[in-house]
């Protein structure tokens, strides 16, 4: 502390690089923590959970208690629990995340299947609804009260409101099933067709394909979350003097937007953006459901009623992990964009 | 100097927003391609199964997925209907009422004593590999669960009391039993192929996936082999095996697709994607019945639903009393008043919307020869004057507050029923029963729990009653084995114990006589039906849809009256045929028949759709066009 007072004003701008570095390796040391922490409470977590996996998934196929002693034995759940926690640690630092009770298959595996699909749906959306969020925003504010600005405002906070997975089923009654003229268009659900090769140019147009509409009913859902922001800290810039500056030179107004009051709105957009980001692999558990995706979100709620505890453990740790990641990115590009963050 | 700095890193700042826009130039550009190009090429490709029409699939809809491809491992039903494809067994069950038939065994004999039992194995089936099979395959098969391990979790409960599995010649296998067992001969055991099971040991076999790869099927002797899918997928693909010994099924290929709710599904069947659907509830087949080429029932299922009571919960350690249950409860004349406290019919109409059928005892009417009637002056009807002058015989007298007391004049503690908050059809159930209870003076209110959680109260002892269903096999023993005290801490979820039902249970497991055994489970259910453990309120049905203009042939299991799908065994999957080739459905006259079609809707509109899609396509264009020319156009304005 007192070393970096003392250097610093002689030799500024190597001080100022010190700092950088410094706050860089507090913040990570942060994120590998809040890791180690995340761990040990969803080991314990998912424990106090009520709930046998023996017996919720051997109801009436386990008549004997020998069978339901064979099926613990097999899947380790008859250790004491230090000797599981032991075990979960161990497996978690050599990258194994053990067996899912309920699909009998390495977790890794599991939710590495699982997870491009849910990166692939809450991805896209994520980045479509900024994009297109973030333009109605910034149209809204910079005619507030005008036409535009009310039926956008309007029509975001009403699907905003809308639960996603009945909008999800009114575009499948309108748009895979068709109404009255309008025939159906999309796939009712699913990844891919059975009959193409997921990994051929063929397949993966099938797979984009049957994303469309989840893509859609997600990007509608999320849009508000841009558009709102955006629109509310343009609104703050509008007033400022250096648009009465960029105005008074002259530029069309669209330049006066465009490179003037958005570039200074957009930096509250960027921190929802890079935090959401994080929570891509958490997965759209309801989407999931109603278009029958097989992401992280559906196979962490359905392991949550088993307890599939191998498998929530894992799934957490990803999903966790993401948020850590991207918030310690956020942090980082913070301390590069504003140097206010860095104490 | 803080100014200073400030200053810069704006700059900096504007300098990357400005490197980020123009990189996000070309992000859009990619963006409008790649839209374009999904839109072009997308359609066709969702158009290639009208294309190649020549191959017959037969597409059904899971609401649940199959948790695991090895018969080892699986528990859901869905993966025993995967098994049922795949492999093959050795005995089949009747469409009638599921009692056993031949399969891989064409007959078999018992010796006297009831300790050796021969199956006697059908010639020139093959793998799907090529290999013969042969009565060896059998013997490794059940040799792998006698063994323990992971192997006798699903399955050593059928093989009780065995000890020894020989195959002394091809064709014959051989059981040794250590004394009787009456389940034999249904052995629902998928038989697998020695020569490739071989190489997975016991440890492997834990987290064996026995999943297809490309171009390898998986190996098995059943109608069908699994040719694409995994466990949690969203789609697994058979393709017939045209050498299957009971005859080539008559489509090419079924396919399964895994819905995660079943709304979706059926807007599938109705649109056309799906051919089948199960598991759909009884608003949703009321609405399917009205489309046109489609059949929808609500099938029997054999299972049922029950409320249950804590006839006594204890330690099964040290004998002593567990929990907190309401001693009226304990008295067996006070739970048999109950019984006619319940108007069933009621309930089938409002908690089960009109599908399912009043409940009586433990065994479902679908296995008729198994099944007890009770006799008019025992059975429970509703009557709730005959409730109340039961419970006044049995010492529970109504006090002033018009509620009834214990028979030692105390008040009587509020009898605790608990709904499974997943199920309307629990929370409705026990909210009517709390009104009739209310009508007899019996004090009651009705909590909703979790099923894991209800699962831990009901171990603990700590609650009165509760509502929830089994699903019972084609043999009753295992059903029947839930209420003996042994199960007490295990299955037993009433903590019923009577040793006289007990010596009755042990009685029929060894009886090799099928009438005698059938008395001595009739008369287990009649002491179930007095003791009252459970009062059971339904029979359960599933609801099913087909597209019937397109697919034809489905028996019912039990017929009449059962399910389409998910029955024992692999017949209606051998029987389904394409609408037009049904003829007489072989002379199963129970056999679903073709409807005609409606307009024929399922399959137009894939024209226009390619046209709209365009459409939409050329509209993505032109939008994402404008985008990029206004972006340039204004990009230039400020340089300027």
């Amino acid at each position: 502390m007192t070393t970096t007072l003392v250097t610093a004003p002689t030799t500024s701008p190597v001080g100022r690089h010190r700092s950088y570095g410094r706050y860089l390796a507090g913040k990570i040391l942060g994120a590998v923590a809040s890791l180690f922490f995340v761990l040990v409470v969803n080991f314990f977590l998912f424990r106090v959970l009520p709930g046998d996996p023996a017996r919720t998934l051997g109801r009436g196929r386990f008549s004997s208690a020998a069978q339901l002693a064979e099926f613990r034995h097999t899947y380790g759940l008859d250790e004491s629990l230090p000797r599981q926690f032991v075990t979960f640690l161990h497996n978690t630092f050599t990258g194994q995340l053990g067996i899912s009770l309920r699909y009998r298959v390495p977790v890794g595996d599991l939710i590495w299947e699982r997870l491009w699909p849910t990166v692939m749906l809450v991805g896209t959306s994520t980045i479509l609804a900024t994009l297109i969020g973030v333009y109605i925003g910034m149209l809204g504010a910079w005619n507030r009260g005008g036409p535009f600005d009310r039926v956008s405002t309007g029509v975001t906070l009403t699907l905003y409101s809308m639960p996603e997975w009945w909008l999800g089923l009114l575009l499948i009654a309108g748009l895979a099933v068709g109404i009255g003229p309008l025939p159906g268009l999309f796939p009712t659900g699913g990844l891919h067709s059975t009959d193409v090769d997921p990994s051929s140019l063929k397949g993966v147009l099938d797979t984009a394909w049957h994303l469309t509409l989840p893509v859609i009913t997600l990007t509608l859902a999320y849009l508000a979350d841009y558009s709102l922001v955006m629109r509310s800290s343009l609104l703050d810039e509008l007033g400022e003097d250096y648009l009465l500056t960029a105005r008074a030179k002259g530029l069309r107004d669209i330049a006066v937007r465009r490179h003037h009051a958005v570039r200074n709105a957009l930096l509250p957009t960027t921190t929802i953006t890079a935090i959401n980001i994080g929570f891509v692999v958490s997965g759209a558990i309801t989407i999931e459901t109603v278009f029958s995706i097989p992401g992280l979100g559906l196979l962490s709620s359905e392991a949550l009623s088993i307890p599939d505890y191998w498998v929530l453990q894992g799934a957490f740790l990803v999903a966790s992990g993401a948020v850590i990641v991207a918030n310690l990115g956020a942090n980082l590009l913070y301390g590069l964009l504003d140097p206010r963050v860095r104490t | 100097m803080l100014g200073v700095l400030v200053g810069l890193l704006a700059r900096l700042r504007r300098g990357r927003h400005s490197a980020h826009r123009t990189r996000s130039g070309p992000l859009v550009a990619v963006l409008a391609v790649l839209g374009l190009v999904a839109a072009l090429l997308g359609l066709p490709a969702s158009q290639q199964p009208a294309a190649a029409a020549k191959k017959v699939t037969f597409t059904v809809a899971l609401t649940n997925d199959a948790d695991s491809f090895n018969p080892f491992l699986g528990i859901e039903a869905e993966s025993y209907e995967m098994w049922a494809l795949t492999y093959d067994y050795m005995i089949h069950y009747s469409m009638k009422d599921m009692s056993p038939r031949p399969g891989l065994a064409t007959s078999w004999d018992t010796s006297s004593d009831g300790r050796t039992w021969t199956f006697h194995i059908r010639s020139g089936v093959k793998w799907s590999d090529g290999k013969p099979f042969t009565a060896a395959d059998i013997a490794y098969t059940y040799n792998r669960i006698l063994d323990g391990g992971p192997e006798a979790a699903t399955w050593a409960s059928y093989l009780t009391s065995v000890t020894k599995v020989t195959a002394p010649d091809a064709r014959t296998v051989v059981l040794t039993l250590k004394k009787p067992n009456a389940v034999l001969p249904l052995l629902p055991i998928p038989i697998i192929p020695e020569h490739v099971w071989k190489n997975v040991s016991e440890k492997q076999v834990k987290s064996y996936s026995a999943e297809p790869k490309p171009g390898h099927p998986v190996v098995g002797e059943g109608p069908f082999r699994l040719v694409e899918g995994t466990a949690g997928g969203s789609t697994y693909r058979f393709e017939a095996n045209k050498d299957y010994w009971g005859g080539a099924p008559h489509v090419d290929e079924v396919v399964f697709r895994v819905f995660k709710s079943n709304d979706p599904a059926v807007q599938a069947l109705v649109k056309g994607e799906v051919d089948f659907v199960e598991d759909i509830t009884p608003l949703q087949v009321k609405a399917l019945q009205k489309h046109p080429g489609v059949t929808a029932i609500n099938g029997d299922s054999p299972g049922f639903d029950e409320i249950a009571f804590n006839t006594g919960a204890v330690d099964t350690k040290t004998g002593k009393p567990l929990g907190d249950g309401n001693p009226a409860l304990k008295d067996a004349k006070f739970r048999y008043a109950l019984g006619f406290a319940i108007d069933r019919n009621l309930l089938i109409k409002k908690a089960y919307q009109g599908a399912g059928k009043p409940g009586t005892t433990i065994i479902p009417p679908a296995y008729s020869g198994y099944q007890w009637q009770p006799p008019a002056d025992v059975a429970f009807r509703f009557d709730l004057k005959k409730a109340g002058e039961l419970l006044d015989a049995a010492g529970y007298q109504k006090g002033s507050d018009g509620l009834r007391t214990m028979p030692d004049g105390s008040p009587m503690k509020p009898l605790r029923l608990y709904a499974r908050s997943e199920s309307k059809t629990s929370i409705d159930t026990l909210d009517f029963f709390k009104e009739w209870l209310g009508d007899i003076g019996v004090p009651a209110k009705v909590t909703a729990y979790e099923g894991n959680k209800l699962t831990n109260i009901i171990l603990d002892g700590d609650f009165d009653a509760f509502q929830w269903g089994w699903y019972v096999e084609p043999d009753p023993d295992s059903m029947l084995s839930y209420m003996t005290c042994g199960q007490r801490g295990s299955w037993s979820d009433s903590w019923y114990c009577n040793p006289r039902y007990d010596a009755l249970y042990r009685a029929q497991n060894a009886e090799m006589d099928q009438a005698k055994r059938t008395q001595d489970v009739k008369r287990m259910q009649e002491i179930l039906y007095k003791d009252a453990p459970y009062l059971v309120t339904a029979y359960n049905t599933i609801g099913e849809a087909v597209r019937s203009d397109r697919f034809a042939c489905l028996q019912p299991q039990p017929d009449p009256g059962g399910i389409w799908l998910e029955q024992y065994g692999a017949h209606n999957y051998l029987s389904v045929r394409p609408a037009s080739q049904a003829g007489d459905c072989d002379g199963v006259a129970t056999a679903l028949k073709p409807v005609s079609s409606s307009t024929g809707a399922a399959d137009g509109g894939s024209g226009t759709g390619l046209m709209v899609g365009g459409g939409v396509a050329l509209v993505v264009v032109l939008a994402a066009g404008g985008w990029l020319a206004l972006r340039r156009r204004a990009t230039a304005a400020d340089r300027a």
